[in-house]
């Protein structure tokens, strides 16, 4: 039946199916393109969804907090995350968009989203991006799908060991809800009917320093190419207590750099560290033909978030 | 369906919706407030920026329900209501003077979303800022969401400075009075009624059925689950291109529309097809026109007529072009054999470019009366328009009206008969109904047309000091998909003179959407081989690259320009082309341009007085460059008032207007400004000068007519005569490279124009300004991509299809050369191409001068950017001789 039923609590009336829609910024732009008449949930009535509450043990975002105000509310404590919601898409959608909706949004594969093309997250029983055009996808290529998921507040929220809360009250790890990316069919492990109420990040890292970095050929407001976010704690001796590396358009899931961040853990961000921590972000790489130029990309975005954290501009 | 209440302009709106729709459709459709408009569907554009409680918002994409219970404004109340609550049309906020003062806007149809967001920005910077003025970069981050086809991205810089600096905060309330142009107070209000905002009494809505696949063979439509639908199949009933229309269909609502089309059951048998020009050119490949009739009818990318070809397969031989073109050849072979002299020779490829005009193919038809067809189009040639309709459909051009009051963009691709204006008149014709037709930012991406793709070889000879060209042969393959038209390698004829030299065009066709002109059609991919090769020459010899250009080019028009573009700081201070080693390297480049001279000597223009005013009409148009001002001024000077005093009727052709020229071929102006200022003059003549009520009805109508002394090709085809002479432009850039992501900026662009006298400098400085901000987007980002298994376009949105950005726009400086064409009543002739042709050749050869680099690919893209360098030395391995001081 199509129609709109506004929600005003996450737990869904009993019988009720169909496309949940917060800010709306993905969802219209695909019933545009497809025609399409979906029954609609509307999240935006829901009691508490665009709260931001801080305690000892860290914060609570609701899902219907906007980008817009996540770049300007957390940039003190959380500046990693903030500058990454700053820069994407821009500020007419910043302004609409919410955090949960861009965690949940769909693959903006070209492919996904043409009206006369099937693909495997579209239904189809093929990739017709891996023997066709994909200029802008993947270079870890764990999956039959080959496009980069599309959501940097994951890539940030992944580095920050995040968690988000589920109607009903139970919680998951971010790098849980997105999962390793190996089904080409999903964009996230989100179960049907399973709404994201809030995102919970733990307590602020104290002088937490942070950079954000997106490749791309124009100016702004482009998806990213490849692009990075890193946060860094250092101790009393200018060594990395603490680190994270995040790096996305690059793999069907934002991916953390671990071993880059093993590699800092401990050293001064000098040169030589960065440069070598660079590297280890292109471990694994296999690009597909048209991505290569990905692989060097990787190690300079890498490079630039790391640069600008030790020279402290974020 | 839900109902609910909103605040739009302080009036309270009741909306009813069944959930789906975005706001935009709502704002438009039910309140009946068209300046906000619809263009890219997917957020990037801002052209349908609202505000909300204060806060821009792109209403495409923002479900209606989220206005329930909001305040809104949109452009139609920016500057505050009036007492009665409607808005008033006299109060305008300070950003909408600020956009009319500095002439921030061409065709106006993204004006009403950036005057909504920089007036947004404008108020927050005020409160904190109070009068500083913001840069750029914070300009260009404000308004990151908004784009502008036309490129007037430097007058919207200038207009967003000055109103946040308040120099517009007490113009009174006269927009009239500080407009550069004279629809501007229309278009920065949301006042000006494009096609797409026409809504007629018991209209019904079309919607297209493209094929999906990209060759067929179409049997039987059923057209029962249809009211009404047509067939737009020729009588071969061949499908070519994936996106062609194959039936039109009318419904109450769009949606209804587009539901009704996508589930019409058409048979259809898939035939084999071929997506690649190299297996197109294979023999045993598909052939994408069957037969001599099929390739008859090709559609043509080409500026003008089409001369009948010799066809080898999939391979049409476009034209060759000879100057002892054997002597060329074996100096070509023989330098390759023996060494001799310097020959330079490049393998170059361009990559599609989409017009993307910002108001999409739209036309309204209304034959309700079997007496009368009116028609409202989206079109360059309004006039042309209404005699092509007139012979599709059999009747009296009499019976024939075209309105085309204001034009959001066209670019060249809005010259012809399209598919929109058939498809409409003929379901008007079947319902006895007004039919709109509005073509969706996937289709506009898909089929409208595009400036071609192509392969490229080209040879350049010369003696080792530089002295002589000695050769030049030139090898272009077009790629415009089932169209064809190639004319580039004849165009590299036409530049550096005196040499063997030999040119070969072929269209390479395939089953890809068709090609169509596009602004200075082949010229700027002429210039990408031909000043990228002049460039390595003179790499090659060591020698100063306009310093070169000096000695081969005859044409003393662009000779002027050399001598001004040798004296630029920006040239003088070049560096040695590739020495640098750092991270960024920035490069200077230059490029020379050459176009026609067109004209359309049939023109005509009454001035009249009419009410005590002034009013000059002809059946031309304004697309944004500015015609409408032009007329106004023409008039404006014969009798010493304010353009704003005229009033001007363009946009309109029916059976008592007077033919006037397309906007097409840089042919509008220079067919207009004399015909209008005779016409003007005689009135005054009649009347004296004074201009008054019992002045009323008296009229006087001139004729362009040609030129004093003779004419290059004095025969009219197609509204276009060639007039005699070349125009010519350079272009020199400064870009900064980022060797380690790929980047590539342009941060300077000083661009000199030799067309004569400029009739309206503002205007022709943005038309310039513009032309340059295309040129980047050819050079660095916009490539039209289609599935090479199916042929599908990918790039059917404005995300994929990249174009210029605010933030990408480089400081410009305008340059006119104004003597040389005092054999052209009015001094001067059309811009709109020539200043197009060499921008995308200049940041070429910047790039080379920065990296060492040739980029021979467009668009030079980050990852061509970073393969190409991480292949080569970061040292160059022959530094230029003499380049720098």
């Amino acid at each position: 039946m199509s129609g709109i039923t506004f929600l005003t609590s996450a737990d869904l009336p009993p019988g009720v199916e169909g496309v949940v829609r917060a800010g709306g910024t993905d969802l219209q732009e695909r019933l545009r393109t497809a025609n399409a008449t979906p029954h609609i949930l509307d999240l935006t009535g829901i009691d508490g969804y665009t709260s931001v509450d801080r305690d000892d043990d860290g914060t609570r975002i609701g899902a219907g907090t906007t980008i817009a105000t996540v770049a300007r509310e957390l940039s003190d404590d959380y500046p990693a995350l903030a500058a990454t919601a700053g820069a994407l898409a821009t500020p007419q959608i910043r302004a609409v968009a919410t955090i949960g909706g861009n965690l949940a949004q769909r693959t903006r594969c070209w492919y996904f989203r043409h009206p006369h093309t099937a693909c495997l997250k579209s239904g189809g029983d093929s990739c017709p991006a891996r023997g066709g055009r994909h200029l802008y996808g993947v270079v870890f290529d764990t999956s039959a799908c080959v496009h980069p998921h599309p959501s940097s507040i994951a890539m940030a929220l992944l580095i920050h060991d995040a968690e988000v809360a589920l109607a009903g009250g139970q919680s998951r790890s971010v790098a849980e809800v997105l999962g390793d990316g190996v089904d080409p069919t999903r964009d996230n492990q989100l179960g049907d009917g399973e709404l994201l109420t809030a995102v919970l990040l733990p307590a602020p890292w104290p002088d937490e320093r942070a950079a954000y970095h997106r490749s791309i050929s124009r100016f702004e407001a482009e998806w990213p190419l490849v692009e990075a976010v890193c946060r860094v704690r250092l101790d009393d001796g200018g060594r990395v207590a603490d680190c994270g590396i995040g790096l996305g358009g690059v793999a069907t899931v934002p991916l953390r750099m671990r071993a880059a961040e093993d590699l800092l853990r401990g050293s001064t961000l000098d040169d030589d560290t960065i440069a070598s921590a660079s590297a280890a972000c292109t471990q694994r790489a296999e690009p597909l033909p048209e991505t290569g130029y990905k692989v060097p990309l990787i190690e300079a975005t890498v490079r630039e978030v790391l640069e600008r954290v030790a020279a402290d501009q974020a | 369906m839900t109902r609910f209440d909103t605040t739009v302009n302080g009036t309270a709106h009741v909306a009813e919706v069944d959930g789906h729709e975005s706001a935009v459709e709502v704002i438009r459709d039910q309140f009946g407030l068209t300046g906000t408009k619809l263009v890219c569907g997917g957020g990037v554009c801002g052209a349908c920026t609202i505000l909300i409680g204060g806060e821009p918002t792109a209403s495409c994409l923002l479900p209606a329900t989220s206005l329930r219970g909001t305040e809104v404004t949109t452009v139609e109340g920016l500057g505050g209501s009036g007492d009665s609550g409607a808005p008033s049309a006299a109060r305008l906020h300070p950003m909408q003077r600020a956009f009319l003062a500095e002439d921030a806007l061409q065709c106006g149809y993204c004006t009403p979303g950036f005057v909504m967001g920089a007036a947004a920005f404008h108020d927050r910077w005020r409160q904190e800022h109070g009068t500083a003025e913001p840069d750029r970069h914070t300009i260009a981050e404000a308004l990151a969401g908004h784009l502008c086809r036309c490129g007037a991205y430097e007058g919207i810089y200038r207009a967003v400075a000055a109103a946040c600096r308040g120099d517009h905060d007490h113009d009174g309330d006269e927009p009239d009075r500080v407009a550069a142009r004279v629809d501007g107070p229309d278009k920065v209000t949301g006042r000006a009624i494009y096609t797409t905002d026409v809504t007629l009494p018991d209209m019904l809505h079309g919607a297209l059925r493209r094929s999906a696949i990209a060759a067929a063979l179409v049997g039987r439509i059923d057209r029962s689950t249809a009211a009404v639908a047509v067939d737009l199949l020729g009588d071969d009933r061949r499908v070519r291109w994936a996106g062609q229309p194959i039936a039109a269909v009318a419904a109450e609502t769009p949606s209804e529309a587009r539901r009704v089309a996508a589930e019409l059951d058409i048979e259809i048998t898939p035939l084999p097809f071929v997506i690649d020009p190299e297996e197109a050119k294979k023999a045993g490949a598909p052939l994408v026109h069957e037969d001599r009739r099929a390739r008859r009818n090709a559609p043509s990318a080409a500026e003008g007529p089409v001369l009948p070809a010799t066809w080898d397969g999939n391979r049409r031989n476009s034209g060759t072009v000879p100057f002892r073109g054997m002597a060329a050849k074996r100096r070509v072979r023989r330098a390759r054999e023996t060494g001799t002299g310097t020959l330079v020779e490049l393998e170059l490829s361009t990559a599609p470019q989409l017009h993307s005009c910002f108001e999409p193919h739209a036309c309204v038809a209304d034959w309700s009366d079997p007496a009368r067809l009116r028609l409202w189009v989206s079109t360059q040639a309004v006039d042309h328009t209404a005699h092509s309709v007139a012979e599709h459909f059999g009747i009296d051009e009499a019976d024939v009206e075209v309105v085309a009051d204001n034009v959001g963009g066209g670019f060249g691709s809005k010259v012809s008969l399209g598919t929109e204006i058939i498809a409409a008149t003929e379901l008007s014709r079947l319902s006895r109904r007004p039919v709109k037709l509005v073509l969706d930012r996937h289709e506009e991406l898909t089929g409208t047309g595009n400036r071609p793709g192509s392969r490229m070889a080209i040879s350049m000879l010369a003696d080792d000091d530089g002295r002589e060209l000695q050769a030049l042969l030139v090898d272009v393959e077009s790629h415009a998909g089932v169209g064809i038209g190639n004319v580039v390698g004849a165009l590299a004829m036409l530049v550096y003179e005196r040499s063997p030299r030999l040119a070969h065009d072929y269209d390479i066709l395939t089953n890809g959407p068709p090609g169509s002109p596009f602004r200075g059609p082949g010229g700027p991919i002429t210039a990408w081989a031909l000043e990228q090769a002049i460039d390595e020459m003179a790499h090659r010899l060591g020698q100063d690259p306009i310093a070169l250009r000096q000695r081969w080019d005859g044409n003393e028009r662009r000779g002027a320009l050399y001598r001004w573009a040798a004296e630029l700081p920006v040239w003088r201070a070049r560096p040695v082309a590739g020495a640098q080693t750092g991270r960024f390297r920035r490069g200077v480049g230059v490029a020379a341009a050459n176009w026609f001279y067109f004209v359309d000597p049939d023109s005509e223009v009454v001035v009249s007085v009419e009410d005590g005013r002034l009013v000059a009409s002809t059946a031309s148009q304004d697309m944004g460059t500015g015609s409408r001002t032009v007329v106004a001024r023409a008039v404006a000077e014969v009798f010493d008032v304010q353009p704003t005093e005229v009033e001007v009727r363009l946009g309109r052709s029916n059976a008592t207007t007077i033919h006037g020229p397309t906007s097409a071929g840089s042919r509008t102006t220079v067919s207009l400004w004399s015909a209008t200022t005779d016409a003007a003059t005689e009135l005054r003549r009649e009347i004296g000068g004074s201009v008054s009520a019992a002045a009323n009805g008296t009229s006087a109508t001139a004729r362009r007519g040609g030129d004093r002394g003779i004419r290059a090709v004095p025969i009219t085809v197609a509204g276009i005569q060639i007039g005699r002479g070349f125009s010519g432009a350079v272009h020199v850039s400064e870009v900064e490279v980022d060797t380690r992501t790929g980047r590539t900026r342009v941060l300077r662009v000083h661009g000199g124009i030799a067309v004569g006298r400029i009739h309206a400098p503002e205007l022709a400085r943005s038309q310039c300004e513009g032309s340059i901000i295309q040129g980047i987007g050819l050079a660095l980002y916009e490539n039209q991509v289609l599935d090479p298994h199916t042929g599908l376009t990918l790039t059917a949105n404005l995300e994929d299809y990249r174009i210029p950005q605010l933030g990408d726009t480089p400081e410009i400086e305008i340059h006119f050369e104004e003597a040389g064409w005092d054999h052209v009543p009015g001094g001067g002739v059309g811009l709109g191409e020539v200043a197009t042709i060499s921008p995308a050749a200049s940041i070429g050869n910047a790039i080379h001068n920065a990296t060492g680099w040739r980029a021979t690919a467009l668009p030079v893209r980050p990852d061509r950017m970073i393969e190409a360098l991480s292949e080569r030395p970061s040292v160059p391995s022959a530094p230029s001789r003499g380049a720098g001081r």
